[in-house]
This record gives C-alpha cells, structure tokens and sequence, in this order.
C-alpha cells in the first residue's frame, strides 16, 4: 500500500515536533526513517498509526484519507522500541490477541498464530511467557503479533536499540526477510545511519522535524541534498571545511587553496563549505588539487588513516598501507569527483 | 609473637561476628517484649483453668476455656456474625475498589476532587465520621433512606430495628476500608506500563476488553495483597460496633469475636481471662487458615 504524506504537521504547544513534512512511500517498501534522536520520528510514527493526532496536514493509504481515521481501523501492525508484549500472556496468547480482540474462534486464531510464530522462527516457543525469552525473540514475537492481523503497513519504532551489536545485525537482516516475504510495506524509526543503510530500500532522513532528504542508500551517500545529510551518513564522519570562493578556487581557512572544477562556476565571495570524504581524498598519487602536510598516520589494518593538515583543517584520508610519510611531510592532496561536495555555508544548500 | 597476633585476630573475629548482634538488640528486646511475649502469654493463658490476671493463680491446666467458648451462645453468634461481615465487606468492598481505581486511574477531569474525596476517612477522626454516619442513617431524616426512597424503598430503620443493624454495620464497614483499598490498588494501576494500553488500542481493544485482558491479570498481584490484607482485618471487626450503635448492635445481636473477647475480658464480672484468650486463640486459627487457602490459590493462578 502506498502512504502519502501531505504537508503534515504537529506541534506540541511550543515544540514543533513534525514540521510541513510530505513524502510518498511506495507500496511493498521497507523505509528507513532516520534522524538524530529528538528529530520528532517516533512522533511521525504514531501519527502514521493514528495513535497521535496530527495538527494540519494529511496522510494516505493509497487513495483513502486516514488522518482523521481511529487507530484501530487503519490497519496498522505496530511493534513497540520495548516490545510491550503482554506480560502474563505466552507467546501464543500474545500473538494471537489481535485476532481475539476481533473474536476470531480460538482454533482459528491460534492456528494463524502458529503460523506466524513459524514466520518468525519462534514456533518452539509458543508456551513461554515474555519474561523467558531473549531480547531478540520478543522482538520476533512482537513483530509477529504485529503482523498477524494482515496489516496494510507494519510500523516499528526503534525495533534494534535494545540489543546487543551481533543480535541487532542479525535482527535487522530478519526483518528484512520477514518484509520481503510479506511484501508488506514497512517503516522502521532508527537513529543508526548503519542500520537503515543497510536494509532499506528508501531512507527518509529527519532533522529537527524536518524533511531533509528522501532516497536511496546509496544515492543519500553519494548526492546529499544538504551539509546536514552529508555530515550525518558515513563512518568515520565527513570531513568538513569552511572557505571562499575565489578566482575559481575555494581558500579554506588558513589560507589552503583548493582547485576544484566545481567551483569555476560559483560567484567569487560566495562563503561555502567544503565537504570531502575520506575515501575520495588522495595523498600523493599524482592528482593534485591542494598542498597539505601529513599530520599523523594510523595503521588500521588494510588500510593507513592518515590526519592531512589543509588550512586550519585536519581531515582524515585513507592512504594506501605499502606507503610510508614522514611526520610532517609536505603531500600533494587530490580529490575524486566522487564524495567530495561543496555546500552554501549559510543555508547548508548544496552548491556542487 | 606470632601467636599472640593469631589471638587478636581471632577476639577480632569473634566481635564482627557478634556485632551484628548489638545493633539489632533494641528492636529485637522491643519485639519480644511487646509482641511475642504477650502471644505466648495469651495463648498459655488459654490453656490454664481459672485463671486470676490479679494474683496470676490457676487451678490447672486443660481444654476448660476452649470448651466453654465453643459451647456459648454469643460465642456462635460471634463467629457466625464476623463470618458473614467478611464474606460480605471483602467481595463487595474489592470488586468497589477495583472499579473505583481504575477510574481514579484514568485522567478524567476532577480526578483530584475524587482523589481527595475518597481518601478523607483515612484523615478524619473515625469518632466525628461515626457520628456523621448516624446521621446518616437515621430513620427520618438519613441521607441513605432519602437517596434508597428515589429506588422506591420505604424509611429503613437502621440503627433501632435489630435486623437491620448488620447491613448497616456492612455499608459503614465497606466505606470504612475503601480509601485504603483503592490507595493500594491505585499504585498497582500505576505500575502498569501504558504502552499496553496503546498496544491493544491500536489492534482494536475496547475499554472494557483491556480492563479484563490486561488491566485484571496486571493487577492480580495487588488485588492478592489487599484480599489478605483486608480479610485479616475485616475478621477482627470491633471498631465498627461502637459509633453505630455503642456496643454489639441495640439488641446484644450483633457480636463479633474480638468483640466477644472485649466482652469477657473487660465487661463481664468477674473477668474471664482464659475464656477471653481462648477465642483469641480460635481467632487467629481461623484466619491463619484463610490466609493459607488465598496463597495457595494466589500460587496457583499464577502459573
Ligand atoms: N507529548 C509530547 N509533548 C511535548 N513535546 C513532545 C511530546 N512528544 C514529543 N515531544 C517533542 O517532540 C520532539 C520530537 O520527539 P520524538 O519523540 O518524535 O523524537 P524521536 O525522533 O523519536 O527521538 P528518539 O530518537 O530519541 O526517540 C522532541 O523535541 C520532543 O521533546
Ligand atoms: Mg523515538
């Protein structure tokens, strides 16, 4: 089912929580909504599930209006950050409850829920009580409750963060398979730039509760629409530097002067920042955009971190690890086309 | 030299043992004093045979007192009217409670006046509150007959017809025990995480299905820990007695145990002590008892 979102808005007395947000989500899509904690994603979730009312704006399931519609009668598949399973319920009984709620005959329901228990690899735990189970397997039980009803969207809100590192890969990699075999259209609240890169096929990135960019993973790394997606994805962080545009070149603070094709067509003055990825930073291998000098290298393995001073910037570059620099060594420092852009230092617009 | 130091370790070692000892002395000289003392001696005392609390002599000892008890009128009377009160108060006053909470619980409007005003008894003096409920019950101008007339029932008289004194002893009983009840309650209703309620809202629960499926099984524990708790004190009913109706109801009807065991203690000339510790004794054996049969089922409907 597609979902659209339509100038939606919600404020909480002062807080604006959600702030003039559209997007379209496509029908059978599992949707990363990623954004710094407080960005108001858990607030967009609920809003989506009916649980709160927005405060202008509306949202569509596929053709229908639901903004005004009752939780209950969206059809909506909820799974809680802490699960909120049933205490005194088994798993059975847990997952079985929204069909008994709906007074399914018991025989029914409880076959559908073994079903679902199956779906979700916890049908050798269908006697348990909540308490009995691992972190990762109320999780799966909650999403089996969660999708037992048939829901147009299933909806989970920081479904990992309770979990252990190896789990959590684990988990997400299962929610993946769970949605590609329902095909039912998801959304999944994170904050872990690395999770919602790795199993979604659109991420929508949230800032202060507004929309920043919706695309893919991969397209969000490479073609940021501002500063702010572009500090927020990538692992180490990017690097980011302030300069002017002049004669065609940027000068950093400091006075580094950095050639770059891109900035030939930006107006001279123009205060801008300069943002470049470790990977896309060269250190003598015959390109040549800046000078720099090499501060400190980090063996890491495969590969040598290496800190090259440009101006007033220290930025991280990944240098080949058969290449040796001596401590403050003047270098030749290239950039690639890719991951290197340049925004407006005001408005975090991106300008190249 | 080396044994010497031995030594010291070891008196070292003796006192950390028994320093624990010292500071728990005042409470437990306090306990054994006031509490377990006076159980031993009550319980011995319901085993010697005329016995005289003045000069503490006795003519020996046997089932005498325990034969006594049993065998008398306002014995049985007592026992069967302090059973009745109990099956009566606890069913009618948890059920109240329970219901009486959960809307407390919600956030509805006033809720502090409802607050406030169910938790006055705990705060008011239970004499001044006596009299106010013999107002209320008074056959002509009671509040109770006046709301029960709009039900179509004619002007009881409560405090001056015998038969009537035990439902009135009952309605005053069950307001009596409701603030503590629903405090109790209230705290358990707050333990629950609302995260279930939105759960079950969301797949489509009603009010009154969530109260059943989550709300009953979540405060099950609570409600355990008041139904032992209010049994054991509605047994000992006594209190009550006295702003109604200034004794065991107005015609000698309304005995309750701990009231029989006020009367043999106290009122009776000459004093019967050992008929007195006697129903003590056979008291606190029936409630024992009904305190196990709550925790077996509470063990049992837990698992
Ligand atoms: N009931 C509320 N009343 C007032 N302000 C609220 C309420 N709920 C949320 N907010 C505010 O709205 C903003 C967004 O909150 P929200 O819970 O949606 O953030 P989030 O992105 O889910 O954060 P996190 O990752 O920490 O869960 C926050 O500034 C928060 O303080
Ligand atoms: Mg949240």
């Amino acid at each position: 089912m597609k979902i659209t979102i339509d100038h939606l808005t919600k404020d909480f007395g002062s807080t604006i929580a959600v702030n003039d947000f559209s997007a379209v989500i496509e029908s059978g899509e599992l949707i990363a909504l990623l954004g710094p904690s407080g960005c108001g994603k858990s607030t967009m979730l609920n809003m989506i599930s009916g649980i709160l009312p927005s405060s202008t704006g509306k949202i569509y399931f596929d053709e229908d209006d639901v903004t005004d519609v009752a939780p209950e009668k969206r059809g909506v598949g909820l799974v809680f950050q802490n699960y909120a399973l049933y205490p005194h319920m088994t798993v059975l009984e847990n997952i079985a409850f929204p069909l008994e709620i709906k007074k399914v005959k018991k025989e029914e329901r409880e076959a559908k829920a073994k079903e679902m228990a199956k779906l979700v690899h916890v049908d050798m735990l269908l006697d348990r009580k909540p308490k009995q189970l691992s972190g990762g397997q109320q999780q799966r039980v909650a999403i089996a409750r969660a999708l037992i009803k048939n829901p147009r969207v299933l909806l989970l809100d920081e479904p990992l963060s309770n979990l252990d590192a190896r789990l959590r890969i684990e988990m997400r990699e299962e929610i993946r398979r769970i949605q590609q075999e329902t095909q039912v259209t998801t959304i999944f609240v994170t904050h872990d730039q690395e999770e919602a890169m790795s199993i979604s096929d659109h991420i929508v990135l949230m800032k202060d509760g507004f929309l920043q960019q919706v695309a893919r993973p991969q397209e969000l790394y490479d073609e940021p629409a501002n500063c702010f997606v572009a500090d927020f994805l990538g692992n180490p962080p990017i690097n980011k530097t302030y300069g002017v545009v002049q004669n065609g070149a940027i000068v950093l603070d400091g006075g580094c002067v950095v050639e770059l094709d891109a900035a030939k067509n930006l107006k001279e003055g123009h205060k801008v920042i300069l943002s470049m990825r470790a990977e896309s930073i060269v250190v003598d291998e015959g390109m040549k955009n800046a000078e720099g000098t090499v501060v400190e290298t980090y063996v890491m393995g495969k590969e040598v971190l290496a800190y090259v001073s440009l101006g007033d910037y220290k930025v991280r570059a990944y240098i080949p690890a058969e290449k040796s620099f001596g401590k403050e060594q003047k270098v030749t420092v290239g950039l690639k086309k890719r991951g290197v852009f340049v925004f407006d230092a005001e408005t975090g617009e991106r300008l190249a | 030299m080396s044994t010497k130091t031995a030594g010291k370790k070891k008196s070292v070692s003796f006192f950390r043992k028994i320093e624990p000892y010292f500071y728990l002395a005042p409470f437990a000289i306090g306990v054994l004093l006031f509490t377990l003392y006076p159980i031993v001696n009550v319980v011995l005392m319901s085993f010697k045979e005329n016995y005289n609390f003045i000069n503490q002599s006795y003519s020996g000892w046997g089932l005498g007192n325990y034969l006594y008890v049993l065998n008398d009128a306002y014995f049985i009377q007592a026992y069967k009217n302090t059973f009745m009160y109990v099956f009566v108060v606890i069913p009618i006053s948890t059920c109240l409670s329970v219901l009486i909470a959960t809307l407390l619980n919600q956030k509805i409007k006033f809720s502090g006046m409802f607050q406030t005003a169910y938790f006055l008894p705990m705060v008011t003096s239970t004499v001044a509150i006596g009299f106010a409920w013999r107002f209320m019950f008074s056959h002509r101008t009671g509040v109770i007959n006046y709301l029960l007339s709009f039900l179509g029932v004619e002007a009881i008289n409560w405090l001056q017809i015998p038969k009537y004194n035990f439902p009135a002893l009952c309605i005053y009983g069950i307001w009596a025990i409701l603030p503590f009840t629903i405090i109790l309650l209230l705290s358990g209703l707050q333990n629950i995480d609302p995260m279930y309620y939105t759960a079950a809202k969301v797949d489509g629960a009603g009010p009154i299905k969530s109260f059943f499926r989550i709300t009953l099984p979540l405060l099950a524990p609570t409600i355990f820990l008041v139904l032992i708790v209010n049994t054991i004190s509605t047994f000992k009913v006594y209190n009550e007695l006295f702003p109604l109706f200034q004794g065991p109801g107005i015609a000698s009807n309304l005995f309750t145990v701990v009231y029989y065991i006020y009367y043999q203690f106290r009122i009776k000339t000459p004093m019967k002590y050992g008929y007195a510790a006697a129903a003590a004794v056979i008291l606190f054996l029936t409630i024992f008892v009904f305190t196990m049969i709550q925790r077996f089922i509470e063990k049992k409907t837990k698992d």
